[in-house]
């Protein structure tokens, strides 16, 4: 199948097979590695990407439903080579270990953000309900978003 | 729509019809169902709208949980709905997963469906011969399977306006972790009169059974009765003997049935004392 949509604010033209997720797209179609493989069936979050300003799990969202969507990636956080505050926020407060959860968690914090710019502590947990780490905890991370929630 | 009946009703292998994924792409992936063909729902206009139509909430088929969760119309008229909605698994399934997907797929331990069945909701339905409207109380057939013919598509959910002055609840428990299933997921909408006793009592559970179900037995243990302790509890009884649960690795049988007893006792006392 043809499909045309917006990645990480470009318009994006592409072939795929009809039962590729979203995930098979930017990973094995589109060469965008930084959107994690995980569970594959929805569970841990780590493939989450935007869509239409809204958290996604890509292993589960066919490739034919982005038709005409704007997509975000991990890749697409950065603007004109400069961090997003949640990316320098992460860094600064060391709100990773391994890293293999990370980029699903500041996409679901990018949407709660997007959303509600000023979320209480109560709702940066519940936004992250569905992307678990095995590292670290959460307390970085969350006091990660709420820094950034905090500088807006 | 149309197209979309015709594409579900060609005879070229099996076809499976898909809304947002959440629960079709998974079995797939898991390999439990293999399907020649997907019939994708997401294009055919007009079929996520959120709309009051002669005084009753009409949910097109593919409004997703997300969308529910934070329809102002829903949250007004319908509060037990947007609770129930919300608490369905994590922001990412709710923003892509539907309330026709949720319903089509019989999943017992459904968040939206307790809340729909005491708010007496309709399902319409559209198929190769006729449109047809099925009450949801006898739309879940069995163990993940609801009362769809072939080649029928879930169009739209119709939920009448709830009685006036009533409160409901939600409540969710979960054994493991809270983005789960519920182990047990209760709903309740009572109404009181002027005494204090209940004019209208309706009480869904989901996890309790095969299918999400009407305690009956619990809604009559508690119809003119005012909510003392005594009421709630024979309310409670009532439907853990009207559970007819399953065990699998959440919980065995019989811990669902006590489950089921604590929180409806939980929420009905909750729901009495306006804490909630």
């Amino acid at each position: 199948m043809t499909l045309a949509f917006t990645l990480n604010g470009q318009p994006c033209a592409t072939e795929a097979p009809d039962h590729w997720t979203v995930l098979d797209l930017l990973r094995d179609g589109l060469g965008l590695m930084g959107t994690k493989y995980g569970c594959g069936e929805g569970v841990c979050g780590t493939c989450t990407v935007l869509a239409d300003g809204r958290p996604i799990r890509a292993c589960l969202v066919l490739a034919a439903h982005v038709r005409d969507r704007a997509l975000v990636t991990v890749e697409g956080l950065e603007r004109d080579g400069r961090l997003d505050p949640l990316q320098i926020a992460f860094a600064e407060r060391g709100a990773a270990q391994c890293g293999y959860c990370t980029p699903g968690i500041m996409l679901a914090a990018k949407a709660l953000l997007l959303e509600n710019p000023a979320p209480t502590e109560h709702e940066v947990r519940e936004a992250l309900s569905g992307n678990l780490c095995r590292c670290t905890g959460y307390t970085k991370i969350v006091e990660a978003v709420l820094a950034v929630a905090g500088t807006r | 729509m149309k197209d979309a009946i015709d594409a579900l009703g060609r005879l070229d292998g099996e076809a499976r019809l898909v809304a947002g994924g959440t629960a079709l792409v998974a079995m797939i992936r898991l390999g439990l169902v293999k399907p020649d063909r997907l019939v994708s729902l997401h294009r055919v206009p007009a079929l996520n709208r959120i709309a009051v139509e002669a005084g009753s909430l009409v949910l097109g088929a593919m409004a997703t949980h997300a969308d529910i969760e934070r329809s102002r119309v829903v949250r007004d008229g319908w509060p037990l709905l947007a609770e129930a909605t919300h608490r369905v698994a994590t922001p990412a399934i709710r923003a892509s997963g539907t309330i026709g997907g949720n319903l089509a797929y019989a999943e017992a331990a459904s968040d939206p469906a307790p809340a729909l069945l005491c708010l007496d909701a309709e399902v319409r339905i559209a198929g190769p011969a006729r449109e047809r409207v099925v009450p949801l109380a006898r739309f879940f057939r069995g163990f993940y399977e609801a009362a769809l013919e072939p080649g029928e598509i879930v169009t739209a959910v119709r939920i009448p306006p709830a009685p006036a002055g009533a409160r409901g609840g939600y409540v969710k428990y979960t054994s493991r972790s809270a983005e789960d299933k519920p182990l047990v997921g209760v709903a309740a909408l009572v109404a009181l009169d002027a005494v204090g006793r209940c004019s209208e009592a309706r009480i869904a559970i989901g996890g309790a059974a095969p299918t999400p179900i009407r305690a009956a037995g619990a809604e009559r243990a508690l119809r003119g009765e005012a909510l003392t302790d005594a009421a709630v509890r024979a309310a409670a009884e009532a439907a853990a003997g009207e559970a007819d649960p399953l065990s699998d690795l959440m919980g065995s049988a019989s811990y669902r049935r006590e489950m089921v007893r604590v929180w409806v006792r939980r929420l009905l006392m909750t729901l009495r004392d306006g804490t909630k």
